[in-house]
């Protein structure tokens, strides 16, 4: 028996920024979680299930935050589950929303991701000190700056690709309205003359840190058919982890990235993604991820991605392949709701729906989200039309 | 076994501060603390929770009218604290009861401030006692003591 197909019928979103403290996390999560069930033109007594997911408790503190979050998602009496894969939460918690869809136990889930950062302070939580080891308290920049320079040194790319990419998703993010960063004046000088945090990261190479809740409302065939709204069908979905550290690991593309890639490209019947992918939504928390994901993902050859950032492909303005349209990680990041974002902005572009940023005609677009150490993967295709 | 054959262990105390944003609902419960005062919200069929929910408990809406509510209640259920671990706010033994204040259909979890066992009693009239220097905390609410008759009358 084939899986049920799946439709994102709702999406909703909190504008992004560096303090949300007029709401409790409770607030946060169902302000996206009712714009979502908006959009699917839905009740909450619709749903049948909550699959909830972010980063670790220690960014907030609140030990098991979902517990205490079934009144505010209107799970009471029905099944609330958490996940929990790092950073690539967000994408990875729409793809156990989907499965309890496409494996027929449920038909209508609602899927939601937060982060409240300004509660805590995550580089810390990421750092926390251990016994019988030095903490160098390299924070996520830190540990990944090696990894692109080693990047640059095998491909060759020119210096300035990652103020390229940061510049041009700032661009991305000035046409929407949920973007946290909203840069208006940014100069292409400005990013280049910006503090150099880790070489070859820039203090305006980095994400920023904020609040925010991304939402999606899940349903099956029947569900996506009878939708006031455009639907997104989910053509393919994978997810892949690997350890951080074993002999022969290529840090810069690792083996489960090109593994993830290659199985939800194979399920959507995809073999030239530069082609037949029009819009990508990718995890770019530090502005080199973009050039390192389009080889790992096959959108690009091997040591040419930053080809495409320096010939302009990845820009909403005219590209082929129009990267992070919504102005990605790099202009908003609530860590557990962004994988989330990525997915549900690329049914936006499939919807017809993402508005200033929208892709035109995007018919088929790819989310994706990675988390830990360039560790665990959550990939998803979506389509204006059923697979 | 030796001491090095032994594995290592070490001690790791995880220390640091967080934000807590309360939002509209729990952030007036807490500064009515703050001023002697309790309150609680009000569902759509008219019953009040307390301490109060920033959604409803069955129907998931989302609750906004805050209600003050009566000092005064009744235990409804209750035990003995003796001695109270070094861990707990209060030095003397103790009830912690469920406490179901006038007017309200939710109970609350606090402690009644009595000599001894002796002197409590499911069903028995209490009242809050405040302590003197109050920041909006839950532990602004001493406890709750026997209810007295000029108090009730």
């Amino acid at each position: 028996m084939s899986a049920e197909l799946t439709a994102v019928l709702g999406v909703g979103q909190t504008k992004y920024s560096s303090t949300r403290g007029d709401v409790s996390i409770a607030g946060l999560c169902r302000e996206a979680a009712y714009r979502a069930l908006e959009d699917a033109c839905l009740d909450w007594k619709e749903i049948d299930a909550v699959v909830i997911g972010k980063a670790p408790d220690f960014f907030e503190g609140v030990m098991m935050p979902e517990l205490y979050l079934a009144e505010a998602l209107g799970a009471v009496g029905k099944p609330i589950l958490r996940v929990h894969t790092a950073g690539s939460v967000g994408g990875s918690t729409a793809l156990v929303a989907a499965s309890l869809i496409q494996s027929r136990v449920h038909e209508k889930v609602l899927t939601i991701g937060f982060e409240k950062q300004s509660e805590s302070n995550a580089t810390w939580a990421l750092s926390m000190p251990q016994p019988f080891s030095v903490s160098i308290n390299a924070g996520a920049g830190g540990y990944f700056s090696p990894i692109m320079r080693q990047y640059m040194s095998r491909s060759g790319a020119p210096e300035l690709i990652g103020c390229m990419v940061a510049f041009k998703d700032r661009q991305h993010a000035l046409k929407n309205p949920y973007a946290h960063l909203h840069q208006n004046d940014l100069t292409f000088e400005e990013v280049v003359d910006s503090p150099m945090l880790w070489n070859p990261i820039r203090y305006s190479e980095t994400c920023p840190s904020s609040d925010g809740a991304c939402a999606m409302v899940l349903g099956n065939e029947a569900s996506g058919d009878r939708a006031e709204n455009p639907v997104a069908w989910v053509h393919g979905t994978a997810m892949r982890s690997e350890s951080n550290n074993f002999p022969g690991r290529d840090e810069v593309n690792p083996l489960a990235s090109r593994q993830c890639a290659a199985d939800v490209f194979k399920q959507a019947g995809i073999t030239n993604p530069l082609k037949e992918i029009d819009a990508v939504e990718i995890y770019v928390p530090f502005s080199w991820y973009e050039p390192m994901w389009l080889e790992s993902l096959g959108f690009a050859e091997l040591d040419h991605g930053w080809r495409m950032v320096e010939d302009g492909t990845t820009s909403l303005s005219g590209g082929e392949l129009p990267v992070n349209c919504s102005g990605g990680v790099l202009s908003s990041n609530p860590i557990g709701a962004s994988g989330m974002i990525r997915f549900a902005e690329a049914a936006l572009q499939v919807r017809g729906m993402a508005g200033d940023h929208q892709v035109d005609g995007a018919k088929k677009s790819f989310g994706h989200a990675y988390g830990g150490g360039a560790q665990y993967f959550a990939m998803w295709i979506v389509g204006a039309e059923k697979p | 076994m030796s001491e090095l054959e032994k594995p290592l262990r070490a001690e790791l105390t995880v220390e640091y501060p967080f934000t807590r944003t309360t939002g509209k609902v729990i952030g007036a419960f807490m500064t009515g603390l703050r001023e002697k005062r309790l309150f609680g919200i009000k569902r759509s069929d008219g019953s009040v929770l307390v301490p109060p929910l920033e959604y409803d408990p069955v129907s998931s809406e989302p609750l906004t009218e805050m209600v003050e509510v009566s000092q005064s209640g009744v235990v409804e259920t209750w035990t003995w604290i003796d001695p109270p671990r070094p861990q707990s706010p209060w030095d003397d033994p103790h009830a912690l009861a469920l406490i179901r204040l006038d007017g309200t259909d939710t109970s609350m979890l606090h402690a009644v401030l009595v000599g001894s066992r002796s002197e409590m009693r499911t069903g028995m009239r209490v009242t809050a006692q405040w302590k003197e220097e109050r920041v909006g905390h839950i532990a602004d609410l001493e406890g709750f003591i026997q209810e007295t008759e000029e108090v009730h009358s």
